[in-house]
């Protein structure tokens, strides 16, 4: 024995159903209404009910938490119905599907870049709706998410650093590369010190040939850093790090001193064991010639 | 346009206001919505004959459900004109049904024919458009008879619909009676028809697929055919003309005119505007010689193509010279000689910029960032991106064949790559239930490798569960009840502390086997089997990349209840050991790898107990005595993969296992010795703590040391094993769905109780063919058929066993 519902959805009374599939919507029996909707909208092209339909359609997928298949449907409605006092609405809701589509700061932003576009379309269209300035603010947490991304990747290099020495290097550029992307980015004075700190570890875990090219970078990344943000709360690490790179470069100085110290005694004594040895041969070639 | 009694002058219009327009013919359709469609709108002030209504027409055309529309003036009255809009309604396509072809062809030829389903009419043209589709595509399948019916049925659901049913009799497919050429002089017929790789004539001897003819093959196989004729030296080599006649009702025949032209060699080889490396390098590289067989495929792949990154380009491209190009061109043809000249473009040395990864939806960023070897500030390296997306596929939560790194080349001497990734579904269920024995036996098994621990209190991050940060979770349950219980668990991290590659796991289960009693009834008996273990791992940078390093500390304790047929009847006994694992796997795919190596070498040793806990060991009680199980425990194994030809791969493996003792008076353990035989499947087995090794052709537990008690050893293993494997597979599907491959196999093993006998060419041989078949969700299944070729005396069946099935193996066992 089927059910009234299933009966319904079986008979050819469209009128019927449509009624149905209205009052479902608004007991929000939201899967019913799906049902019955997606299988009128086909029936009623071309008539003047399809209005209607199309837009409790696409807001039965929005409650449906269909965000995806929603968004193509408010879209789609606000192409094919631009006169329709439910235009600006839909427009609307399609970019804010897009919102609610795009996902954490760790994952794939494709949705996020969309979702901007879509936004920014419906500011760009309704500039005077009150909608918009909430547009806005959602455009404004997106790029939010973005910057976080684009910080969090970055760091990512600076805390492999401690495997793989290169890694400070990369972090260096990364973090660069995040302030050159997202000008204004809201970590933009964490990310500052970050680079001298990356820059700093890079020096440090570096070869002592090396080191004091590497820490003078970092000082001079200090200096931007200083320059940047006077007041800033991490003076005191930055300085630090100053400093710690100036005794390193003593240091490294010092090293690379002593080695070629070594190395001037080592090669000394070859000589000197070279000397000895050429004497011999000189003496014997002397015997042999005296021969 | 009619007008009734009246004459509209074509080249005299003028200006008419629409009276109203009416509409009359239609059966279904709304007639407000039709008359808006052709904007015929009351009111408007159109001209007469003029562009309106031709395109009142043509709007309603486009609608496609009229097979006629006339527009009629019903009247004029003065400078006011009334339409009226007479059409014939057809019914509209509901649905398409195919009887007599296969599914695929069937979704092959939707595809074809495109969505026309509730768009367009039923009329001639569709019949004829479906009938040219579907004949020309058999057509090309090698059905040249084919035969298309018609039927139309109205959809109950529909008004004013029709299903169109389809009857397609494809009719057989033609074979190839014969292939001829003509124009060859240097290569004979029978050579040439080799290089049409899928167009065969037909043969007694051939079973499978003889000689069926396919037109798209076909025409594929000719361009192989003069590609071939060039990499054989006949650079001059053309394909004249060729036909495809029809010798009988069931066969064709093929006719090549082909154009052979002399051989050709090389002659000298010269290169021009390279700076970075010397010609001597390049041409050793290269490693061409002047009087060669000219070959254009040689010379690409040399160049650019080869597999191993022997080629000049990798040079450049491992080298940060990202935009590098070399155009080999022949600069003098004499005779049978041809120069050629190597045309380089270095361009600069690039850097890495910015690395980013797309299309991860699941897994975060920098799980899958921490495995990339091209990293911001790097030069630039073709080697290292490739060797990025084997680690990515390595993780197993990505489509292997999907991932695809993309550098884009900046004007500032950087580049941005950006790897494009698929997700796949990595979990793995396993749900079995029975009835054994008068009782329900259940299994579950869940594994989930993109598991996220921290995310695990979040709710929101449930989806359906907490994912995304790389981590394995397995969870495994199985009973019958009073019976047999066992439950496990375990965790593991590729990244301890998202710092470091070292990989840290954490192992527990439980398990109890008894004969269903209450614990206080006097005739209860039962063995418990607890253990727990924990592991760290390192992949190293030294001796290469390639090597990893595991270090696991691991603890069993049994416990025994008056347990018939073991060691000891009541009791504890308690294995402490630690495990040293080092190992280098260069194997290019995890599930069928097509060339490179996996070796391994193990280290397992528990405490000397028998040195410090003055134990008479020649006097002590059996539960003293194994009270703390002692030995040391040594593991080899290799196993190197080749591509033979084609898809076809070599795989060898020898594996090697002994296991020893500290001290003669305390004897071999009796605990963590090897079973050799069979489908290397974990049975019950484990309760006594044995390393189970498969070998195909012999039953489980068969292959026992020669002149050894056949009974004690089967039961307790034996120290000492030795196994080598020869397989030939072939992969039959190789998708993300489903890898599926044939094999053909030689085995050859042995087991020996004392190193004194140990001879590792004194072994019992097995030899056989096999399928497997690996689905993401369930693991691997394999059915193999061995025949075995040495009788073990003593055993049952002298220890032989044709087939062996196993399922679901995640370790060892099918490796």
């Amino acid at each position: 024995c089927k059910s009234r519902f299933e009966k319904l959805r079986l008979s050819n009374d469209v009128a019927k159903k449509y009624q149905e599939g209205i009052r479902l919507y608004n007991k929000k029996d939201y899967n019913k209404a799906l049902i019955l909707f997606e299988g009128l909208v086909q029936k009623y092209r071309g008539t003047a009910e399809a209005e209607d339909l199309n837009y409790y359609y696409a807001y039965t997928l929005y409650r449906l938490k269909d965000y995806t298949t929603a968004r193509y449907k408010f879209k789609e409605f606000a192409d094919t119905y631009p006169a329709s006092k439910n235009a600006e609405e839909c427009r609307y809701m399609g970019a804010y599907c897009y919102y609610l589509d795009s996902p954490k700061s760790s994952l794939d932003q494709e949705n996020t870049y969309k979702a901007i576009d879509a936004l920014q379309l419906f500011i760009n269209l309704y500039p005077k709706s009150d909608r918009a300035k909430q547009a806005a603010q959602y455009i404004a947490n997106l790029r939010d998410k973005l910057e976080t991304k684009a910080f969090d990747n970055a760091k990512l290099y600076y805390d492999l650093g401690g495997y793989d020495i290169t890694n400070y290097k990369s972090a260096v550029v990364a973090l660069k590369n995040a302030q050159i992307e997202f000008p204004d980015i809201k970590y933009a004075e964490e990310m500052n010190l970050l680079i001298v700190k990356a820059q700093f570890m890079y020096a440090k875990n570096s070869y002592a040939n090396r080191q004091e090219e590497r820490f003078e970078q970092a000082i001079e990344y200090y200096n931007e850093f200083m320059e940047a943000y006077p007041d800033s709360k991490y003076a005191k690490e930055a300085k630090q790090l100053k400093q710690d790179s100036e005794s390193g470069i003593v240091n490294a100085k010092k090293q690379l001193a002593e080695n070629a110290a070594m190395i001037a005694k080592y090669k000394a004594l070859e000589e000197s064991d070279k000397k000895k040895k050429d004497t011999t041969t000189n003496k014997n070639l002397d015997n042999k010639t005296q021969k | 346009l009619k007008v009734n009694g009246l004459n509209l002058d074509y080249f005299a219009p003028r200006e008419y206001i629409i009276g109203g327009t009416t509409l009359s013919g239609s059966k279904y359709l709304d007639k407000d919505v039709i008359i808006v469609l052709s904007k015929l709108t009351k009111g408007e002030t159109i001209m007469l004959p003029g562009e309106a209504t031709a395109n009142a027409i043509k709007n309603l055309w486009a609608q496609g459900l009229f097979d006629d529309i006339k527009l009629n003036v019903s009247k004029i009255n003065g400078d006011t004109v009334y339409f009226d809009i007479e059409v014939v309604e057809l019914p509209r396509l509901s649905g398409l049904e195919f009887t007599g072809i296969s599914k695929s062809q069937k979704t092959d030829i939707q595809e074809k024919l495109g969505d026309k389903v509730g768009k367009t009419i039923i009329n001639d043209n569709l019949y004829n458009t479906t009938r040219a589709v579907i004949t020309k595509f058999l057509y090309e399948k090698g059905y040249f008879y084919t035969k298309v019916d018609y039927k139309t049925k109205p959809d109950p659901n529909q008004e004013n619909s029709m299903i169109l049913q389809v009857n397609i009799d494809k009719g057989k497919r033609v074979k190839v009676q014969k292939i001829e050429f003509e124009g060859n002089k240097e290569f004979k017929s029978a050579k040439l028809r080799k290089y049409l790789k899928k167009t065969k004539q037909r043969a007694f001897y051939k079973i499978f697929g003889s000689g069926k003819f396919n037109k798209e093959k076909y025409e594929e196989d000719k361009l192989n055919f003069i590609a071939k004729l060039h990499e054989k030296g006949y650079r001059d080599a053309a394909l004249i003309s060729d036909s495809v006649y029809r010798y009988n009702d069931k066969t064709v025949g093929i006719k090549i005119k082909m154009y052979e032209g002399p051989k050709y060699y090389f002659g000298k080889i010269s290169w021009v505007g390279n700076a970075k490396y010397p010609t001597d390098l390049l041409n050793k590289i290269f490693g061409i010689e002047p009087g060669e067989v000219f070959s254009e495929e040689k010379l690409e792949k040399k160049l650019r193509g080869s597999a191993n990154g022997d080629d000049v380009s990798s040079l450049y491209l491992n080298d940060g010279y990202l935009t590098f190009n070399v155009d080999p061109v022949q600069t003098r043809i004499y005779g049978d000689t041809v120069d050629v000249e190597m045309r380089i473009y270095e361009g600069p040395k690039y850097t890495v910029n910015k690395v980013s990864v797309m299309g991860n939806t699941i897994t975060n960023d920098r799980v899958v960032l921490r495995e990339i070897r091209t990293k911001p500030g790097d030069y630039f390296s073709k080697e290292a991106l490739i060797r990025g997306v084997r680690e990515i596929g390595q993780l197993g939560n990505f489509d292997e064949s999907k991932t695809n790194p993309v550098p884009k080349p900046n004007q500032d001497g950087t580049v941005d790559i950006v790897y494009h990734v698929e997700e796949k579904p990595s979990d793995q269920i396993e749900l079995s239930g029975g009835f054994g024995g008068g009782r329900v036996i259940g299994t579950l098994g869940l594994t989930f490798n993109n598991f996220s621990l921290k995310n695990l209190f979040k709710g929101e991050a449930y989806r359906p569960l907490p994912k995304g940060d790389g981590q394995k979770l397995s969870l495994r349950g199985q009973t019958n009840g009073k019976y047999y219980q066992s439950y496990s668990f375990s965790f593991s991290e590729p990244w301890f502390g998202g710092k470091k590659p070292v990989s840290f796991g954490v192992s527990a289960f439980t398990s109890l086997q008894s004969n269903g009693l209450a614990k206080s009834n006097s005739q209860y008996y039962g063995i418990r089997l607890n253990g727990v273990s924990f592991s760290l791992g390192r992949k190293l940078k030294w001796p290469d990349n390639w090597f990893s390093l595991v270090h696991s500390i691991n603890l069993n304790q049994y416990i025994l209840n008056n347990y018939p047929g073991y060691l000891f009847s009541t009791g504890e006994s308690y294995n402490l050991n630690i495990t040293q694992e080092i190992a280098r796997d260069s194997r290019n795919h995890h599930i069928f790898p097509t060339g490179g190596a996996y070796l391994r070498f193990t280290i397992q040793a528990t405490p000397p107990y028998s040195l410090f806990n003055n134990v008479n060991y020649n006097t002590a009680s059996d539960k003293q005595r194994y009270k703390f199980t002692e030995y040391h425990k040594w593991k080899f194994e290799a196993q190197f993969f080749e591509t033979v030809v084609g898809k076809l791969v070599f795989k060898g493996q020898a594996q090697f296992g002994f296991l020893g003792s500290y001290n003669s008076a305390v004897g071999q353990s009796a605990f963590e010795r090897f079973k050799l035989g069979g489908d290397g499947m974990q049975g019950f087995d484990f309760l006594q703590g044995s390393e189970i090794i498969a070998m195909r052709g012999y039953a489980n537990n068969a292959v026992i040391p020669v002149g050894a008690n056949p009974s004690i050893a089967q039961s307790s293993g034996s120290p000492i094993f030795t196994k080598y494997v020869m397989e030939l597979r072939y992969p039959v599907i190789n998708s993300q769905q489903a890898t599926a491959f044939l094999t053909v196999f030689g085995e050859a093993g042995n087991t020996w109780n004392k190193f004194g006998d140990f001879n590792p060419f004194n072994v019992r041989r097995s030899a056989g063919i096999g399928a497997k078949i690996f689905l993401p969700i369930f693991g691997l299944l394999g059915i193999d058929y061995g025949h075995a070729f040495d009788r073990i005396p003593g055993v049952q069946d002298g220890g032989k066993q044709s087939f062996t099935f196993s399922i679901a193996q995640q370790l060892g066992g099918f490796n």
